[in-house]
């Protein structure tokens, strides 16, 4: 799964059909004054101003502003621009137009293992949460499209009535080709609305989720995907990600300020086994991290480099469970070097470095990381016959077999 | 007894590089076992036609590479799983390309990255036909003692380790790939091992989920007890746990699941498997699906560290009820050993290799070249030149800094001698025919012989020889025409004593101005003297030279022709440059050249079966 920012999103609902409000992208106020005259609607309608970044609680933040005309609009573009919200800057704006409407419903699609379900209700906006059970639903078995009479039968059954029924049913059938044929993983269109100027549905605000593997067969995919936590990705993360994105194997890297206990361990499925361990002993992790499928000895070093940068660590846990295929001396040798820059920055003082591992050639691995601690680390070295989160009890309990 | 595979599974592998390896990992597994080789054939279509080679015990197996599934059945009828290592772009038609054959029953796939959709409509397809779709994103399957699908298992040190040579009682399901790995190594120290663990990967949807085979599981009398490894997101923990509380049922469930963490985390923070993220309003949740499987009856520790005693304390019931007896482990020493590569052995001490070649000049073995156990960075540094590299690699020495400006002063006059020599010539002829650089220079070196610059190492020869023996110069002329023949460095075809030859002049007189002791030079010169008596164009010659100066100089005599063909190469290579530069066209030979001295035009006799040939020979003579 991964996230379109609402730019991108609005794009490919409009794309497949569905009216959305008209809207532009911007990184800088003065590109307005260009596309107000290229734009009527700017000029004419009232503006809604929102931060184009993937920033929860918007609202709250001040980074959504509704109901302006254009020079209000320029003013609040330019007031958010550049802003800095923890070290991270805003640095797209999006402005659409206000749709002057009175109802307001709630459409969505999601994918399901027997293939996909849409929901529907005659009430949206922050209405729905509470009426969660006037939501109903069909089931879309895979490889089917639904008929426009099961659509309209759903739309009489969440209380649309007349034309609405049917108007909300094409709209329906829409947004499922949209989610079908564009590898949708979750479209939510809260609110869809009538416009009241023509009676025409419009969607209004939207949550689009797509699948990012299917990127191959989306040549006019040309957006970004955006962090689905609330904050955009950090420069480390972003740089970790660019190399996850061109290697064989994979390595991963998320960045959670304030803790103390660095992760690095090898695997998808073990990785959160240690994290889970820290936690249940009452330790904070500073990060998730994860490599695995044999990358190589470079990328691990880049992904170990990152792991030493995070701020106020107290230890790092290279742990690993017992490798199919993944070299243990090739990628020891990557996360050595970069244990070994780190020090030489002058980033390890007083961390502890706790290893576990196993797997071809995890001999030579492991001995390779033991003699660190002639080169003045303070490194714990364990190997297969130590189960694989007892480092995490020896590095926080500070008692060792 | 196993489920899903075993010893009649044969396989082929859809894929390129990494099903090779695969399928050198699971040779390593039938080696083991001491069964036939399970892979029977790879469908890749970049290389159909092609073989893979694997090695399989101490042999080198080639296993053939199809176009498409139906020609690998067609060839292979035995065959009834496939794994599929194409690319996420390919990999949903390799798997239904796979699905149609009627052959193929499993398909297991270890590509990652697959889109969602595919993979659901892959799943559909498979249930539809009755057949087992196992992944994406899954590390493999293996049944101990019995079968190896994919890379699971590890290392061969590791399946001797962890057991998987004979079978044990515990089923392994895990969606983690190195997990899989760790919980066999836990049942087999904990327990008595496992019988089948499968890997159905982390995506989101699993073409086959925990039901799928805890079914078969519970149909499988070896299998006593299922461990499955869960992590948050989706609902495949919650089915499972539905199942096993469904019915009374034979199998004892351990399971582990991870994500408490993200309790403590970011919302919507995205691990490492596609499928591990929790639903948008907390379904899914490592806690929900540890609560649903605890209700249905199953065995769940606290934490991953609780699983080994776990499986410890359910293994020691089921062999307190008798329904196991306690594994006797045989000698491992016993079990079939993977043969190391000689590299390796050598290395060890396990083997005597008798050498093949002895080489006394150099090593190539370190970071760079030891030119006689000089590296040749320290010798650059301290400003050794070309010459004594010679010297260390033609005589095991390093010479002087006098001798090395006498033998850079050698190669230098002996460098070329214009385009019209035979070695010149036939690198040109060969240059203009666009003939490449090696072969081209390689024809003018083959030139080099007794009558074209090879003289050098038969004229030391003889001067050493007289030199030896204290002969006088003329008892050496007379020993040289009674035993040899002409004397070799003596005479040049255009030089003489009016017409000499400079380059042989400055030579003598830049050995003589060093004070260097010269014999040979000195008797060759002696010799000169008599020669020239009788005729003038007698005289001792640059091979006859170089030759006398280089024995003075004390160099072997078989590396004497070595400094005329290290020279001559320089302006060889001058030559193939020049033509090549100069786009030289085709040269051929002008018929009004040459003496065409063979019979005129005639007709051929009728072809008869006997005594033409010499009936023609007869007339030809006459």
């Amino acid at each position: 799964m991964a996230k379109v920012l609402e730019g991108p999103g609005m794009g490919l609902l409009s794309k497949w059909g569905m009216t959305v409000p008209h809207y532009v992208v911007i990184t800088a106020a003065d590109q307005l004054d260009r596309l107000a005259q290229a734009n009527p609607w700017l000029r004419e309608s009232k503006l809604v101003v929102k931060a184009h970044e993937a920033i929860g609680s918007r609202m709250k933040l001040g980074l959504v502003k509704v109901g302006l005309d254009l020079e209000a609009a320029r003013k609040s573009a330019a007031e958010m621009l550049g802003r800095d919200l923890n070290g991270m800057t805003i640095s797209q704006v999006i402005i659409s137009e206000m749709i002057q409407h009175k109802e307001e419903f709630y459409l969505a699609v999601k994918s399901v293992r027997e293939g996909a379900e849409l929901l529907l209700a005659s009430v949206g906006g922050i209405e729905v949460e509470s009426n969660w059970d006037k939501i109903k639903r069909i089931a879309i078995p895979l490889g089917t499209d639904p008929s426009r009479d099961q659509l309209t039968k759903l739309a009489k059954e969440a209380g649309f009535k007349g034309d609405l029924a049917g108007k909300v049913a094409d709209f329906a059938l829409k947004l499922y080709q949209c989610y079908d044929q564009e590898d949708g993983t979750y479209i939510e269109i809260n609110p869809l609305v009538t416009r009241e100027a023509d009676g025409e549905l419009v969607a209004l605000d939207a949550v689009t989720m797509v699948d990012a593997d299917a990127r191959f067969r989306h040549p006019d995919w040309n957006f970004t995907f955006a962090s689905e936590f609330g904050r955009p990705y950090t420069n480390d993360e972003r740089a970790i990600m660019e190399i996850d994105s061109r290697i064989k194997g994979s390595v991963k890297f998320i960045e959670i300020p304030g803790g103390d206990t660095a992760l690095l361990p090898a695997g998808g499925g073990a990785s959160v086994y240690y994290s889970d361990a820290v936690l249940a002993l009452g330790g904070k992790i500073a990060n998730y991290a994860e490599y695995s499928g044999d990358p190589p000895d470079w990328a691990v070093e880049a992904l170990t480099e990152k792991v030493c940068s995070l701020k106020g660590i107290k230890r790092i846990i290279v742990g690993g469970a017992i490798a199919n295929f993944t070299n243990v001396k090739k990628t020891f040798a990557g996360i050595i070097n970069g244990f070994r820059k780190a020090k030489a920055e002058g980033k390890l003082e007083g961390v502890e470095i706790w290893v576990r591992r196993g797997g071809p050639f995890e001999k030579e691995g492991l001995a390779a990381m033991k003699a660190l601690e002639a080169e003045g680390f303070n490194i714990h070295v364990y190997d297969r016959y130590t189960p694989l989160t007892d480092i995490i009890d020896y590095a926080i309990k500070g008692v060792e077999k | 007894m196993s489920i899903v595979a075993n010893k009649e599974t044969r396989v082929v592998i859809q894929g390129g590089p990494a099903g090779v390896n695969a399928a050198r990992r699971m040779a390593e597994f039938c080696h083991l076992t001491r069964q036939p080789l399970h892979v029977l054939a790879f469908v890749f279509p970049p290389d159909a036609g092609k073989t893979a080679e694997v090695p399989f015990g101490s042999e080198l197996v080639s296993i053939p590479i199809f176009k498409t599934m139906a020609e690998a059945t067609a060839a292979f009828p035995a065959l009834n799983t496939t794994l599929i290592f194409v690319g996420p772009d390919r990999a949903f038609k390799a798997a239904m390309e796979a699905l149609a054959d009627p052959k193929i029953k499993l398909v297991s796939m270890i590509t990652e990255g697959v889109p969602e959709k595919d993979s659901k409509r892959l799943s559909l397809e498979a249930k539809k036909l009755g057949k087992v779709f196992n992944g994406p994103s899954a590390i493999g399957i293996i049944s101990a003692g019995e079968c190896r699908l994919g890379v699971i298992g590890g290392a061969f040190d590791n399946l001797i380790l962890s057991k998987l040579h004979r079978p044990g009682s515990f089923g392994v399901i895990t969606k983690s790939g190195g997990l899989s790995n760790e919980i066999i190594w836990i049942c087999s120290q904990f327990a008595d091992g496992i019988t089948t663990a499968i890997g159905i990967g982390g995506d989101a949807y699993p073409g086959s989920d925990y039901v799928t085979y805890l079914e078969m599981f519970e149909k499988d009398p070896q299998t006593k007890a299922v461990i499955i490894v869960g992590e948050m997101g989706g609902d495949l923990e919650e089915r499972a746990a539905e199942w096993f509380g469904a019915a009374k049922r034979r199998i004892k469930l351990i399971a582990v699941v991870s994500g408490y963490c993200q309790e403590q985390l970011p919302k919507g923070m995205k691990f490492g498997h596609a499928g591990a993220k929790e639903g948008q309003h907390g379904e899914g949740s490592a806690r929900s699906k540890a609560d649903a499987l605890k209700k249905s009856g199953a065995i769940v520790p606290a934490t991953f560290g609780g699983l080994g005693p776990t499986i410890k304390q359910v293994y020691e019931e089921i062999v307190a009820k008798g329904l196991v007896k306690p594994a006797v482990d045989g000698d491992a020493a016993a079990l079939p050993k993977l043969p190391k590569p000689v590299e390796e052995a050598v290395k060890s001490g396990d083997v005597f290799v008798e050498p093949l070649i002895k080489s006394t000049i150099s090593d190539d073995r370190g970071d760079e070249p030891l030119y006689y156990g000089y590296p040749a960075s320290d010798l650059i540094n301290k400003g050794y030149q070309i010459p004594h590299v010679m010297g260390l690699l033609w005589d095991k020495r390093l010479i002087t800094p006098v001798e090395a400006e006498i033998v850079k002063r050698i190669i230098m006059l002996s460098a070329d001698h214009g385009p019209c020599v035979s070695g010149a010539l036939t690198t040109i002829i060969a240059a203009c025919a666009g003939i490449q650089m090696a072969q081209s220079v390689a024809a003018g070196l083959i030139m080099i012989g007794p009558r074209f610059g090879g003289a050098v190492t038969d004229a030391g020869k003889w001067f050493k020889y007289a030199i030896e023996k204290k002969l006088s110069p003329e008892d050496f002329l007379e020993h040289m025409k009674k035993n040899v023949g002409p004397v070799p460095g003596i005479g040049h075809r255009v030089k003489s004593v009016k017409n000499p030859d400079k380059r042989v002049k400055e030579l003598i007189s830049f050995v003589k101005s060093t004070g260097i002791p010269t014999p040979h030079l000195d008797f060759a010169l002696s010799v000169e003297k008599i020669t020239t008596a009788k005729k003038d164009t007698l005289i001792l010659n640059v091979d006859g030279t170089i030759a006398a100066v280089l024995v003075d100089l004390g160099w072997p005599v078989e590396s004497l022709n070595g400094f005329f063909i290290l020279a001559r190469t320089i302006g060889l290579i001058g030559h193939w440059v020049d033509q090549t530069r100069n786009g030289s066209r085709l040269i051929r030979m002008f018929n009004y050249v040459v003496n065409y001295a063979s019979p005129k035009r005639r007709e051929a006799p009728p072809l008869e079966a006997k005594g033409t040939r010499v009936e023609v020979r007869e007339e030809v003579l006459k």
